[in-house]
């Protein structure tokens, strides 16, 4: 007995070596290549105050690709997802982000990535991805200038011509008008708008601030909060000076979105309603708030998956792998993966059975058209945006979410 | 009118808590020159002890009368002298092997500190902001209209009280007298008989339980505490220790309440986002005229 047990000692400590060797790559080429896996990077926020819609989106993404396993999709290759964190100090991270993309792009085995989910994130990541011809596909990125002209093109310097980043969500022109309707229809006539001064935050209150204006509404103020503020009072104050029916909040929980409502009750404010847009759209948010959550208005930039007929297989095959119910996002990474497994298995049978370039692959899901996901055909435009946007309006009340309505817009 | 009356009570308050946490700075800095970037966290340590005590007394619902001040006693009781107590353990572990250690050592060590303590309450808490439990009643008045919570009322008062409270005792009691001269001269303290080891663990004691009552205090007051919150609060306050004059007790308090109030005008008269732009060209508009800061350093200069 213990002379066997040695000897698996012994056996495990030369797999260890033998693994660590590989690691650090003494071992020749070839003889990793007996293991054929093609990785799918997903850069999310997956920690701290955004980890409540980060990882049910990560998860919507492993979703698909160990099913795409299951089904053995690629063939002799099995697919992995590489999954990093880009929160630091419990917050989404430009240059966390930046970093985990520079990993994915020097691992050759990485061929697709997903992520990120901030857009202040996207920006720092874009220029890279687009330099490694890495495709990326966002499920819930939403400011306009990620895509548009003339903004893209900076974001593109290396390859201008070429476009590698996509997204499955709507953008923030069309949330910021949908939610200036929205608080139309609602009734308010008087608006106090605040955004925290990150690229989406701000990108969607500029919308909402002009579209509400161009709908007769009247804007009393537009202000911009800093970063890790925490005393809103002499804001609120400010604001509740002004009698607004309404506060709109640009950005996310994570930057203030939950705070600035809960403390709206200490000046006074209990009665007016609170707007924002897919940033506030998370549990944190009601967490934060506490009871002060109700009485909120949010749009999220997809279907609300437990509503669409077609998604109703994904939803109870998320619900028996996750043990949880789907996230506001966790439907358009899955469709959002699936995209890229199926451009990767094009790309495979493509080159007979070989390893696939990321520049096939790139060109394959540039290509998607009339793809079928849970959440409905999607193609991507000129832009990379997808061709079939669909936003959701919320209310928030006795602290759960409740859907109002579905806004579909047709690509321009 | 009224506005302006609202946004003095909000900067009052919010100036009450950068004051408490200022003291705790400029009596540091006073006895043993270290600017104790490690402050900041003690204060949000304070408000996670708070949460620790309240949760173990197992607060339901609002309270009211004799109830309401016990807990309220109790729970700041709790949090000063848990607080206090990491102060003099930083102090006995981490600042005093290198007290003869170059000024930039001791420096580097306080920033080294405080990222082990927000990493810490990072890991008790998690990442995200934790509610207080909402025991303290809802009340507010309205003066002439002007809205004061009664939490507002609170945080001005204890503010007051303590700094009352810390005067008295360093001007007019034995240990106070020791620290005064310890703070003057160290090695002729130790000549006349003073122990300086416990005088200056004594400082980080009072300093880090004002501190611990801070983090009380704005628990109450937001609803929420978080494991980051020391970082710009420590910044404000160590700007309102300079403000007022590094060193002195009366001159922490001064800075405090008046970087709450410029803090709170700039969000009503210019735009929040400028409040910091102004408060630190103010502080350099001081330090320009009045290099020692507004009521000047009290202590000799040593340097």
């Amino acid at each position: 007995m213990r002379r066997t047990s040695s000897y698996r000692v012994t056996a495990a400590l030369g797999t260890a070596a033998f693994a660590l060797s590989a690691v650090l790559g003494f071992v020749p080429a070839p003889a990793v290549a007996a293991d054929p896996v093609i990785k799918i990077g997903i850069d999310l926020p997956v920690s701290g105050a955004d980890a409540s819609i980060g990882i049910p989106t990560q998860n919507g993404a492993i979703l698909a690709i160990e099913q795409a396993n299951a089904k053995h999709a690629g063939g002799n290759y099995t697919f992995a997802p590489y999954a990093l964190d880009d929160a630091v100090q419990g917050k989404h991270d430009p240059a966390q982000g930046a970093q985990n993309v520079k990993t994915f792009i020097a691992d050759p085995a990485v061929l697709a990535m997903i992520g990120p989910f901030n857009s202040n994130v996207a920006v720092a990541e874009i220029p890279l991805t687009n330099d490694a011809g890495l495709v990326q596909i966002a499920a819930s990125t939403t400011n306009d200038t990620l895509t548009r002209p003339p903004n893209a093109a900076k974001l593109r310097s290396t390859h201008p011509d070429t476009n590698a980043f996509f997204r499955v969500c709507t953008v923030d022109s069309r949330q910021g008008s949908a939610g200036a309707q929205f608080a139309k229809r609602l009734g308010f006539k008087r608006a106090f708008i605040i955004d925290d001064n990150e690229t989406y935050g701000k990108g969607l209150a500029d919308v909402f601030d002009a579209q509400f204006k161009a709908l007769g509404g009247t804007v009393v103020d537009h202000e911009h909060i800093t970063s890790n503020q925490q005393d809103f009072k002499a804001l609120l104050t400010k604001a509740h000076s002004m009698n607004p029916d309404v506060i709109f909040y640009g950005g996310t929980t994570s930057t203030g979105g939950g705070l600035v409502r809960k403390q709206m009750a200490d000046v006074g404010m209990k009665g007016v309603a609170y707007m924002g847009g897919d940033g506030i759209g998370d549990e944190e948010f009601v967490k934060v708030a506490g009871t002060m959550a109700n009485g909120t208005y949010y749009s999220i930039a997809a279907p609300e998956a437990t509503r669409l007929p077609s998604a109703t297989a994904f939803v109870a095959a998320y619900k028996k792998r996750f043990n949880a119910d789907v996230g506001p996002y966790s439907a358009n990474a899955y469709a959002a993966a699936q995209i890229e497994i199926a451009a990767i298995v094009k790309a495979i049978k493509a080159s007979g059975g070989k390893m696939p370039t990321r520049a096939q692959v790139l060109r394959n899901v540039a290509e998607t058209r009339d793809f079928d996901s849970p959440i409905g055909k999607i193609g991507f435009d000129k832009y990379g945006d997808t061709t079939s946007p669909i936003l959701s309006l919320y209310e928030i009340k006795d602290e759960k979410k409740v859907f109002v309505n579905q806004i579909s817009l047709t690509s321009t | 009118m009224d506005v302006f009356l609202q946004q003095l009570v909000n900067g009052l308050s919010l100036g009450g808590i950068y004051a408490l946490i200022a003291l705790g700075y400029t009596m540091v800095y006073g006895i043993i020159e270290l600017v104790n970037f490690a402050h900041g966290d003690v204060y949000t340590l304070g408000s996670f002890f708070s949460l620790a005590v309240l949760g173990l007394i197992g607060i339901q619902g609002e309270l009211h009368g004799a109830p309401l001040v016990g807990v309220i006693a109790f729970t700041i009781v709790c949090a000063m002298l848990l607080c206090g107590l990491v102060g003099v353990l930083l102090e006995r572990f981490a600042y005093r092997p290198l007290r003869n250690a170059p000024r930039l050592a001791l420096l580097i060590t306080a920033i080294g500190l405080s990222f082990i303590l927000e990493n810490i309450m990072q890991f008790w808490k998690g990442p995200s902001p934790v509610p207080f439990p909402g025991f303290f009643p809802d009340a507010a008045v309205t003066l002439g209209g002007v809205l004061i919570e009664a939490k507002q009322v609170i945080v001005v008062f204890l503010a007051i009280v303590m700094m009352a409270g810390l005067q008295f005792f360093v001007y007019n009691t034995k240990l106070g007298k020791a620290m005064r001269a310890t703070a003057q001269d160290r090695e002729a303290a130790q000549l006349m008989g003073i122990n300086i080891n416990t005088t200056i663990a004594l400082t980080f004691l009072i300093g880090s339980a004002l501190a611990g009552a801070a983090g009380f205090v704005s628990g109450v007051y937001y609803g929420t505490t978080w494991f980051f919150n020391g970082f710009s609060a420590g910044l404000k306050a160590f700007t309102a220790a300079v403000l007022g004059g590094i060193g002195n007790l009366a001159g922490a308090m001064l800075g405090g309440f008046l970087i709450g109030l410029i803090e709170a005008f700039t969000t009503q008269f210019i735009s929040d986002q400028w409040s910091n732009v102004v408060v630190f060209t103010v502080l350099i508009l001081v330090l320009v005229f009045r290099p020692a800061g507004l009521l000047g350093e009290s202590l000799p200069n040593k340097v």
